[in-house]
């Protein structure tokens, strides 16, 4: 049953409680939520139309968009006690720290910089990164190079001392150097924008391997095949709230969806 | 070995061109890897050799002491060294105010904010009599050593101004190849995905043009012990001009455009024009100076115009991967 409030199946992931947060933009509002809870389930799917202010939400989670109002607070899982988090009083720049981690939108990457060192960007822990570790490279090379050698083989990335060429490379260099922050909580928007099928099938694996070890995964994605094949819980949102809630089989067949997003062509099967 | 074919001129003219080769690694550093402006380093330079007069206990030329005097329980050459590393610290003090105050600014702001500071840095040393000398100069600096003649001083002091700027150099060279240098040029590319990473941009920025700041104090420090006599017609635009120049044409993104470009300017004008072209004197008085600048000017037009990234190019970043990596 489609419901407004989501149950809880078990708190052993990270979520992302948002409460009273809404976001204007020129005197339209384009968030506006009272509370809602992300990362109840493995992989969650965030869908709506165009303007429903998805994006914007997750710029708000990252607090790369400051919020008018309210608060988004990272909740650990049960027996974590390091306590919850406000992410809305912190610097973007602290997210990842703390685990919590988001793909872009659009492509985004270092003009200059190699796959290399994109990935060991990711890796550099800030101690590695101070000003008088200046031999500090071969050690950190070799600490993560199986891992980054796994991620290359993966998504068959060739040529990592070169800088990624194609939009397809940037994008899935993006999700490699969040995947490489070991995030406990990943936010994805639009992952498989602009990839092949078997890319898609690639990005759609790797975030099933990443919520199966205890990530929690929110996926923002128009290819709806995507969120309906990935996601165990999908929030509708439209005019800036999230209006739906539940699995995918539920939002697919509920009459208002299909009315004003879907279409005839997502019901069923 | 003999040296009487080391004029004085020509130690002097060397002292220059490395002074200019370790203001513009610290300007690669700054603008090249962090992608910060600074159009200022006459600023910092400034900032430090006039910290080092007034805080060495430099006299005004009349033989009055400044206001600041203090009074040195050692002589030298401890009080050298204590003065150059207080002059540092103070262009490190600079560094950190600018810095934070240019932080957050694109990058024509941090041009604006910088340049700023130094003229802030020429009009105190123009107008502060007690602190400055003003017009008249600061004197009374001279070598923290003697070890025979004026040219034989000179020339140690160059030979410990080089070991420092070979030192900056390789430092910048080690930079290149490290996770810090990584995280400077990930910043100057793309803050905002440089901090989705984890990284507080704002902070290594700031810290780098900080330390880099520190870094033009300590050899304007260096600078003032050569030149003895400090007046603010050694703060003036032109030294800017002249790294900036120098770090475009060579390459702003490459550690050794610095070297190249200096040589090509600094190097050819200070010790080729100057020593050993044969113009008459009174050109050397008059033109030679804006010709220089004029010079200088067009080169840095063609340069835009020609080979935007300089002699040497841009960074080469997949062949320095494949050579500490491989593949």
């Amino acid at each position: 049953m489609v419901t407004e409030a989501t149950d809880t199946v078990a708190a052993t992931r990270s979520r992302i409680q948002i409460q009273g947060a809404a976001k204007s933009f020129s005197g339209r509002t384009v968030v506006d939520i009272d509370d809602l809870t992300l990362g109840e389930y493995p992989v969650e799917g965030l869908i709506g139309p165009n303007g429903a202010g998805k994006t914007t939400l997750m710029r708000m989670i990252m607090h790369s968009t400051k919020l008018d109002r309210g608060t988004v607070t990272l909740v650990r899982p049960d027996g974590d006690d390091r306590g919850d988090v406000v992410l809305s009083e912190l610097p973007t720049y602290a997210m990842a720290g703390l685990g919590v981690v988001k793909t872009n939108q659009v492509i985004m990457d270092f003009e200059k910089l190699t796959m290399w060192d994109s990935m060991l960007l990711s890796v550099a822990k800030p101690k590695q990164e101070l000003p008088f570790k200046i031999f500090a490279e071969a050690p950190l090379f070799a600490e993560h190079e199986e891992e980054m050698r796994h991620y290359l083989d993966f998504f068959s990335l060739t040529d990592p001392a070169d800088q990624a060429g194609s939009a397809g490379e940037k994008k899935l260099l993006d999700i490699v150097r969040c995947l490489l922050l070991k995030p406990s909580f990943l936010l994805l928007d639009e992952p498989t924008a602009g990839l092949p099928d078997d890319l898609t099938e690639k990005v759609m694996e790797a975030i099933r391997l990443l919520a199966a070890s205890g990530t929690s995964v929110v996926v923002v994605e128009h290819d709806l095949n995507v969120i309906w094949n990935l996601s165990d819980q999908v929030h509708f949102m439209a005019e800036g709230s999230v209006i739906l809630q539940g699995t995918p089989e539920e939002i697919r067949r509920h009459e208002t969806v299909v009315e004003k997003y879907l279409g005839e062509g997502h019901v069923g099967g | 070995m003999s040296t009487d074919w080391l004029s004085s001129a020509l130690v002097f003219g060397l002292f220059e061109v490395v002074m200019y080769i370790g203001m513009g690694f610290l300007l690669h550093m700054q603008l090249g890897l962090a992608g910060i402006g600074n159009f200022g380093v006459v600023g910092f330079w400034g900032l430090g050799m006039y910290a080092y007069g007034i805080i060495y206990g430099g006299h005004a030329p009349s033989g009055t002491d400044l206001i600041i005097d203090i009074p040195w329980p050692f002589g030298d050459p401890w009080q050298a060294i204590a003065s150059v590393i207080l002059a540092t610290l103070v262009a490190g003090l600079g560094g950190l105010l600018i810095g934070w105050i240019i932080s957050g600014m694109d990058l024509d702001g941090q041009l604006v904010g910088t340049f700023g500071f130094a003229a802030i840095v020429f009009l105190l040393a123009r107008s502060q009599k007690g602190l400055t000398g003003s017009e008249g100069g600061i004197g009374g600096l001279d070598f923290p050593y003697d070890i025979g003649s004026e040219k034989a001083n000179a020339m140690l002091w160059l030979l410990v101004a080089s070991a420092i700027v070979i030192a900056i150099g390789y430092y910048t060279w080690r930079v290149h190849r490290s996770p810090y240098g990584r995280l400077l040029i990930a910043t100057g590319q793309n803050e905002p995905l440089a901090r989705s990473l984890g990284k507080p941009s704002n902070l290594t920025k700031l810290w780098m043009f900080t330390v880099t700041s520190a870094g033009m104090g300590l050899l304007g420090a260096m600078f003032a012990v050569i030149v003895h006599f400090l007046t603010p017609l050694k703060l003036g635009v032109d030294v800017t001009l002249a790294v900036i120049v120098a770090l475009i044409l060579g390459g702003a993104a490459r550690v050794w455009g610095p070297v190249i470009g200096v040589l090509l300017t600094v190097g050819l004008f200070e010790i080729v024009v100057q020593l050993y072209a044969p113009f008459p004197d009174s050109w050397y008085r008059q033109a030679m100076p804006v010709v220089k600048q004029i010079i200088y000017g067009m080169s840095l037009i063609v340069v835009l115009m020609y080979r935007p990234l300089g002699i040497l190019g841009d960074m080469r970043r997949d062949k320095l991967m494949r050579s500490i990596h491989g593949d």
